[in-house]
């Protein structure tokens, strides 16, 4: 066994791709649906369904918005714990900023509260809001975005936040997908023979090999750019030097930058009034513009807040380029003027932005965001048909039968429980009533206990029959198809924003697609039933056949 | 306007590429012709010609960081219909190869 390179990179692929393909099934599929996160969050919050708003006024509305705020429990518990002590009852800002994109209706706002005897000098504890940047008003924090704070995180950090666990989980399965994809490649016989090669008449182990080869191949370069750009946004945490190791270097350099660059690095411990910010913004774009990239404030960052050492800097939107944010502009947060106007990244810082950017995509381009979903849901296809390529090949070896039966319930409820638990929470969105406490607590619950309940569901109903798949799966479509279709049907009860208005009287595609979305995965998902359900009448007949003709052997 | 026209274009030159380079292949030349072997070479330099168009038009309608990524985006799409028909309705690449029949 073993003997050749290529069969050792063939273990190599077999095993740890089945171990952490669970893994990276679901980081590419929820990752896949963070390409429409925002439009997902104007479904699950029908009170923001209107359109993208610019970065509004700082002097009438942000300013008494930061003033009111406040860092959250939950942080003010952890810094709690981290310094070992009690915190004074009122945290100082060290500062408060916005953030905003062409997607987004509600705006972002945060602020960082500095805790009192660090034992880690960047310490700091956070608050954040959601607000309607037309009038002000502050949505509640229990209504849980379900593109951007579920699906978004969950293809990230699993939502297992114990010491970041699932980030460093979610980053082992990205480098191994990375080896995948190497050893996928050295595997491969015939790379670009069969680089178009899908026989779905074969056998179900032969085409569903074809069918895992090719849409890991045609979508190659997306599949490693992604995992390698996820790799990098991380970076800080999978190696983080500057935190731990370098403490000390990193704080002077960055105090040497600042001083440099004429950025009070400490507050003064004086306080001073803040100049007016939208004049500053207003400067900011003339500069911009100036450059020949006019554009809109993305990303605005108030360091120090009410200090005398207090500064504002204003950042660009990056609609128009990879990068998200840049030519960011450093104004005096109390005489208004300009301290900083950031040159041109430097090569390597932008290539780090590159990474960073097309990985998660702030960008102003619908086409390329479609194609991100088709190189996603590839991925996608690629593990899916991985397993199912994994259980066929073995299933003919009585040996292996306890194994196939777990990888076939894993597959399972990794792929159509998937959808079932996704199905789930949008439904549980639009029924759950909207005064009950810990509401989206509920929503997620919902979520989780419908994935449990897909795996109690594969394990019970998983068989082995050679060419065709377990009847868990066909059973799974149905639910898909049943759930999607309820969803797209409560829309329309709870909210009244049905298809005909959505996309023809009032139109507002953020919804109309996402429920457009939701009746074709219906549709896939009952065709995939009938195929699957005709293949397994097929094979029982084959079967009754066989039995019979043993039985007339015997005589 | 003018930018979606171009990145119109630039989704069917890439789908041109893909088909033609498909087709430089015994077993899906076979598939859509009768004719027993094709012209690889043609074939190639074509597919290699509507490539650079198409990579050409994505720079002309975006920004180049943006257009690299629409152009490999769109390339690997066009492999993907390619595959696709090739299974399920090889003929409809017959006009693409129209001249060698």
């Amino acid at each position: 066994m073993l003997q050749t390179f290529r069969q050792s990179m063939a273990w190599l692929h077999t095993w740890f791709g089945l171990v952490l393909g669970f893994v990276l099934m679901a980081v590419f599929f929820f990752g896949s649906l963070s390409v429409f996160d925002r439009e997902i969050d104007r479904w699950a919050l029908p009170e923001t369904r209107f359109e993208p708003q610019p970065m509004p006024s700082y002097d009438n509305l942000l300013a008494d918005i930061f003033a009111g705020m406040e860092a959250e429990e939950e942080e003010l518990e952890a810094a709690r714990k981290r310094i070992g002590g009690e915190l004074p009852a009122q945290l100082q800002p060290t500062g408060w900023g916005a953030y905003t994109t062409h997607r987004d209706p509600v705006l972002d706002v945060f602020a960082e509260y500095s805790v009192p005897n660090p034992k880690d000098p960047f310490d700091h504890a956070h608050g954040h809001l959601t607000l309607d940047p037309r009038i002000g008003a502050i949505l509640p924090h229990d209504s849980l975005k379900i593109g951007s704070e579920f699906f978004y995180p969950l293809h990230y950090s699993l939502h297992i936040e114990w010491k970041q666990l699932g980030t460093w989980i979610v980053g082992v399965a990205a480098l191994i997908m990375l080896v995948a994809l190497v050893s996928g490649v050295i595997i491969h016989r015939r790379l670009f023979r069969e680089l178009f090669t899908f026989r779905p008449g074969k056998r179900t182990q032969r085409s569903s090999l074809d069918l895992h080869n090719l849409t890991g191949v045609v979508a190659l370069p997306f599949h490693f750019i992604f995992a390698l750009s996820g790799l990098t946004i991380f970076a800080f945490l999978y190696l983080p030097v500057g935190e731990t190791v370098l403490t000390t270097p990193v704080q002077a350099h960055l105090m040497e930058e600042a001083v440099s660059r004429g950025l009070p690095f400490e507050p003064a411990g004086e306080a001073a009034a803040i100049a007016s910010v939208d004049a500053m913004m207003v400067e900011a774009k003339k500069r911009w513009a100036e450059r020949g990239m006019p554009g809109e404030v993305g990303f605005l960052w108030v360091t120090h807040p009410g200090d005398r050492n207090s500064f504002v800097s204003i950042f660009r939107a990056g609609s128009d380029r990879v990068a998200f944010v840049g030519q960011g502009v450093h104004f005096d947060a109390v005489s208004g003027r300009v301290l900083y106007e950031e040159p041109p990244p430097t090569v390597i810082a932008g290539i780090n932005e590159f990474l960073t950017g097309l990985h998660l995509q702030h960008f102003e381009h619908w086409p390329l965001r479609w194609l991100y979903l088709l190189g996603g849901l590839l991925g996608c296809t690629c593990i899916a048909t991985g397993f199912i390529f994994f259980t066929e090949k073995r299933k003919r070896n009585l040996n292996d039968a306890t194994l196939v039966r777990w990888v076939d319930a894993l597959a399972v409820t990794a792929v159509t429980g998937m959808l079932v638990a996704t199905g789930a929470i949008l439904v549980a969105n639009r029924l759950l009533p909207a005064e009950l406490p810990h509401r989206s607590g509920w929503e997620q619950t919902v979520f989780w206990m419908a994935w449990l309940l897909t795996l109690a569901h594969a394990l019970w109903r998983g068989r082995a029959v050679s060419g065709c798949l377990s009847p868990a799966w066909r059973e799974q479509c149905w639910a898909i198809a049943l759930l999607a279709v309820t969803a797209v049907a409560l829309n329309w009860i709870t909210t009244g924003d049905h298809l005909l208005k959505t996309v023809l009287t009032d139109r507002y595609w953020p919804v109309a697609g996402f429920d457009l979305a939701l009746l074709a995965s219906a549709a896939i998902a009952l065709r995939t039933a009938f195929m699957l359900r005709t293949r397994e009448r097929a094979a029982a007949r084959i079967e009754h056949k066989e039995l019979l003709a043993m039985e007339v052997a015997r005589g | 306007m003018a930018e979606w026209l171009s990145l119109a274009l630039a989704v069917g030159s890439g789908f041109l590429g893909m088909a033609w380079l498909a087709l430089s292949l015994n077993v899906h030349w076979q598939q859509v012709r009768a004719r027993a072997l094709p012209p690889v070479k043609t074939l190639r330099a074509l597919a290699a010609v509507a490539l650079s168009v198409s990579l050409l038009l994505c720079l002309w309608a975006d920004h180049p960081s943006i257009a690299v990524l629409v152009w490999v985006m769109a390339i690997s799409g066009s492999a993907l219909s390619v595959a696709m028909l090739l299974a399920w309705r090889p003929r409809w690449l017959k006009p693409v190869v129209v001249w060698a029949c």
